[in-house]
């Protein structure tokens, strides 16, 4: 069977793809305007996570820990959310969202986040915050299930069941992007605009890309507003990009208030654009316009550049979130590509049932291996002590040493990425994404081609 | 009593105790803040936690070790890739992390068959590596596991393996500062006395507070090296984890982190003997004379004389050409613990740098005492401090740098003042007199950043200069200071390498005649 999907065979981890659920959940909620999450557990949790962000951004977000030490560990420690939420309400007065991410300290000992929430809400709030509009939202992600990416689809999923409301005004088509990078929310932007259709974008990240201005203060933040996420209980329609990053959010908005859905791939590369395309068509009547038929034109002008003459045959290894290694792989074999190893990093058991996986089953006809629950071992084993040829590396900067050390170039892809510049403003979505992949690419073949000497005069004459 | 009240923490009012600014008369048991207390939750604070100071700032830098997290897989990956602790060992700490991965059913049926597992695939994926260090985490405390257990059944298994286990999760106390404790205190309990070492010099010490930031330790090493001085072991950068189970054999502990490994030396001190010598590898001053003390502990002053002298005469005139062009540029001073004494006065002696702020994160009071000591009278100190304090502060100094960590690095820059990283530095290492031109280098790059002065500039308002296409550091840094200075022949800018430590790897040393067969003081 040329493609196989299997599991890791090892029982830990070695170098993960992943980190745990309270991050995915944190990345959620830096995409909502005025929000500031509160995370319960110990003070790493959030420490790391913005760590973590500024790593990949080069710019910091605001998040705040409940601070549980030692008597919280043994005594209960929620309490220490009533404090957070005084103390955080009191000294940011702009803060109407707050999120109470819960970690695995905090869900072993039982702390009852949704039982503080209550009585919050009927305490202090009316006590001391009447004039203020607050939402404090209970978020459940213990960091022993799932991974960040599941993380972020429950938190997705409690902000959007929050906030819903079925009578809103306005009715635009929603818009849940997944785990995307401020370039590619600009493209999705465009592209929308471009078919003319009003969106609730869940989230709108843009501004990560923040200035540095000669007044002010001006942090990274999200834009996504309460009244875009209380519309999305009214849209006409939901487009759900990224099932294991949104798809618990466009689920619960189908079956609570009727929106049509689709939950489809992310547009990385020309046919997953025209999917998209074809999805929103088909859920405002809108048509595709002709600026879009040329922008795909210069896309493809681009990529058949580079495509059957250089990137024809390479072999490629990917991994990263689900849905993006899935989408990756799919843009590669269009590209004439041969990704020959995709790595799946989390616990996730409904891989088997995923039906774009079962495509490139029953259509690869070369050898693939698909790994479930994999670890960056799966990859460094394989290069290493296990003959594995590799052309190309696409996924996140934590792959960096086993790439380097197996002289494979890492095309940069993914989250986080912390040792190029600026790659989180260049969208992989869109025309214009697929043409800038294509395009990273083949630079990062040609550098190599120039620096390992093989081939290294071919491009003199291109 | 010159408590500091910030603005923003009015409504907070046990904060109050945690800030103070210095008088020139000030009485530091009157004016000490608070320090080492529990977090106010929801400030804001930029503490770790305890997992994180045992694990990544101490145990992680042993570089011929696997290092293996017992929890769910957040602590493994975010105290992965997010230090700088190099080794000669091309890095294999850096390179490789292990985390049991612990999920929901270990979480109820316990997780002690799977850390078992964990630890043989562990390695058998690396057949070179002998030595493991195995760190709790929230997780696994809570349920209980018995770590030490399964990592003694695992060592009877395997005879030529050695599991090192350290018990500190994450809620441990306030701040990382907990699992610093708790990490040193591990050690000497459990592994220090277990090897006996090959004596080669008459001059052993271990090396204790050190974590081989950007190679720090690879130049202090050089040193010792060069004055016939045995480092039996390093705790912990570029350290080997046998190296240090011989820890009880040497003469002297030369320690440089006392916030973080005060207490490694203490033990060893109460327990073999072991006198503890703190010294600072930060500034040509404070290094000469540890090295001159070490020199003097020994009776070979003359060799710490002959490097001081080789080296000042070698890099001085470049730290004085820094130090010309930073006479008076306000510095908050923002680190985790100790460099806020170790810098406090030195980048002010050396660079002449006004430190406006000091702060510390997870630092005790004894930590604020020595940096409100060494800083200047005016300066505003900070326990613990949070987003909007830190804001606040800047806002009112009007620094010309922070030297803090990377995301609040990541703050500052939104106000408008540059930043260098303080833990993981810029351009490091910083010890060393080649690094201590290294850290005024980066000092001056980011005060006189051409492109960080156009962020002042609005162009919708502000008049637009159009005469100049360009403008160097130079242009901005030597147009007020004496034209003696800025035309003199002996004082240059930095010559070194981009990598200043490659050239330390595999140097020879000169070889001192022993005197005799030692035996442990």
């Amino acid at each position: 069977m040329p493609c196989e999907l299997k599991e890791k065979k090892r029982t830990g981890v070695i170098n993960p793809i992943f980190t745990c659920q309270p991050a995915g959940a944190q990345y959620a909620s830096i995409g909502i305007k005025d929000c500031i999450a509160i995370v319960h557990g110990g003070q790493g949790c959030v420490m790391f996570v913005r760590l973590w962000f500024s790593q990949h951004y080069k710019e910091s977000f605001e998040l705040a820990s409940s601070s549980v030490h030692e008597d919280g560990a043994v005594f209960g420690a929620v309490q220490r959310v009533e404090q957070a939420v005084d103390v955080l309400l009191m000294r940011y007065p702009y803060v109407k969202v707050v999120p109470i991410i819960s970690t695995c300290s905090t869900e072993v000992i039982g702390d009852d986040i949704d039982g503080v929430v209550n009585k919050l809400n009927e305490g202090l709030l009316k006590e001391k915050y009447a004039d203020r509009d607050i939402h404090l939202i209970p978020i459940h992600t213990p960091s022993f299930k799932g991974s960040h990416v599941s993380g972020y689809n429950v938190a997705v999923e409690a902000i959007i069941k929050h906030f819903a409301k079925n009578d809103k005004k306005d009715k635009k088509l929603n818009l849940l992007t997944g785990w995307q990078n401020p370039g590619d929310v600009k493209t999705l932007k465009h592209l929308l605009a471009e078919m003319d259709v009003d969106a609730n974008v869940i989230f709108d990240i843009e501004e990560f890309d923040a200035p540095l201005m000669p007044d002010g203060n001006h942090v990274a933040h999200g834009s996504t507003t309460i009244d875009d996420l209380e519309n999305t209980g009214s849209a006409i329609g939901t487009i759900a990009l990224n099932n294991y990053e949104v798809g618990k959010a466009a689920h619960y908005l189908e079956e609570t208030f009727d929106i049509p859905t689709k939950i489809g791939p992310a547009p990385i590369g020309i046919r997953n654009t025209d999917t998209f395309l074809q999805n929103i068509k088909e859920l405002t009547g809108k048509s595709i316009p002709e600026s879009l038929v040329k922008e795909r034109g210069i896309a493809l002008d681009a990529i058949t550049d580079v495509a059957h003459m250089f990137l024809a045959d390479k072999r490629v290894a990917i991994y990263g979130h689900p849905d993006l290694v899935i989408g990756l792989a799919e843009f590669c074999l269009d590209l004439e590509m041969k990704p020959v190893l995709l790595l799946l990093g989390d616990d996730n058991t409904t891989y088997t049932e995923e039906p774009r996986i079962k495509e490139l089953q029953n259509n690869v006809d070369y050898d693939m291996e698909i790994i479930m629950n994999a670890d960056l071992w799966e990859l460094g084993d394989r290069l290493q002590n296990k003959g594995l040829k590799l052309d190309l590396i696409l996924g996140h900067s934590k792959g960096r040493f086993i790439a380097m050390d197996s002289n494979v170039p890492l095309v940069r892809v993914g989250f986080p990425i912390f040792d190029r510049a600026g790659f989180y403003r260049q969208p992989i979505v869109g025309y214009e994404g697929a043409m800038i992949l294509a395009e990273r690419m083949a630079n990062a073949w040609f550098t190599d081609m120039e620096y390992t000497k093989n081939k290294e005069w071919l491009l003199s004459m291109w | 009593m010159p408590y500091h009240e910030f603005e923003c923490s009015k409504c907070i009012p046990e904060r109050i105790k945690h800030a103070v600014d210095k008088t020139p008369a000030e009485n530091l048991s009157d004016a000490l803040p608070l320090g080492y207390l529990n977090t106010i939750p929801g400030t804001l604070s930029e503490r770790g936690c305890a997992y994180c100071g045992a694990k990544h700032v101490i145990g992680t830098p042993m570089k011929d070790v696997i290092h293996l997290s017992h929890g769910p897989i957040g602590c493994t990956y975010d105290t992965w890739q997010t230090k700088r602790y190099i080794s000669d060992n091309d890095n294999f700490q850096l390179k490789y992390t292990f985390a049991s991965d612990m999920k929901e059913k270990h979480i109820v049926f316990g997780a002690e068959k799977v850390l078992k597992d964990n630890i043989i695939e562990a390695f058998k994926a690396f057949p070179h590596i002998k030595r493991m260090s195995i760190y709790q985490t929230c997780a696994s405390a809570l349920i209980g596991d018995d770590i030490k257990a399964v990592a003694q059944e695992v060592m009877e298994e395997m005879p030529d393996v050695d599991i090192f286990i350290c018990n500190s999760p994450g809620f441990a106390g306030p701040s990382q500062s907990g699992g610093h404790h708790k990490i040193n205190i591990a050690w000497v309990n459990d592994k220090v006395g277990q090897v006996e070492p090959k004596i080669t010099s008459d001059y052993v010490i271990n090396y204790v507070g050190e974590y081989n930031i950007q190679g720090d330790q690879e130049v202090m090493q050089d040193y010792f090296k060069r004055m016939g001085i045995q480092v039996l072991s390093t705790f912990t950068g570029n350290g080997s984890y046998d190296d240090l189970r011989a820890m009880h054999r040497a003469h002297l502990n030369v320690l440089e982190c006392a916030r973080s490994a005060e207490y490694i030396c203490n033990e060893l001190r109460k327990r073999y003997g072991i006198p503890r010598m703190d010294i600072d590898g930060c500034g040509f001053g404070p290094l000469a004379s540890s090295l001159r003390k070490i020199g003097l502990f020994f009776g070979i002053e003359d060799r710490a004389e002959a490097i001081i002298e080789e080296e000042t005469k070698r890099w001085k005139p470049e730290l004085d050409w820094y130090a010309a062009r930073l006479q008076g540029k306000k510095v908050c001073l923002w680190p985790g613990g100790s460099k806020l004494w170790h810098w406090a006065h030195v980048i002010h002696e050396e660079m002449g740098l006004e430190v406006v702020s000091v702060y510390t994160k997870f630092g005790h009071q004894g930590d604020m005492e020595k940096g409100i000591s060494r800083c200047e009278a005016g300066a505003l100190a900070i326990d613990d401090p949070n987003e909007l304090e830190g804001l606040e502060a800047m806002y009112k100094l009007k620094p010309d740098l922070i030297i803090t960590g990377k995301r609040p690095g990541e703050v500052a820059k939104k106000i408008r003042v540059p930043y260098l990283n303080a833990h993981a530095y810029h351009n490091g290492p910083y010890k060393g007199f080649e690094g201590w031109v290294r850290f005024a280098r980066d000092i001056y790059n980011a005060v006189y950043s051409p492109i960080h002065k156009l962020a002042f500039v609005d162009i919708s308002k502000d008049a637009i200069s159009t005469d100049k296409n360009f403008v160097t550091r130079q242009m901005l840094s030597d147009k007020d200071i004496d034209p003696a200075v800025v035309n003199s022949k002996e004082l240059h800018e930095y010559t070194g390498e981009f990598d200043s430590i490659k050239k330390l790897r595999n140097k020879e040393y000169p070889k001192f005649p022993q005197k005799g067969k030692l035996t442990a003081v």
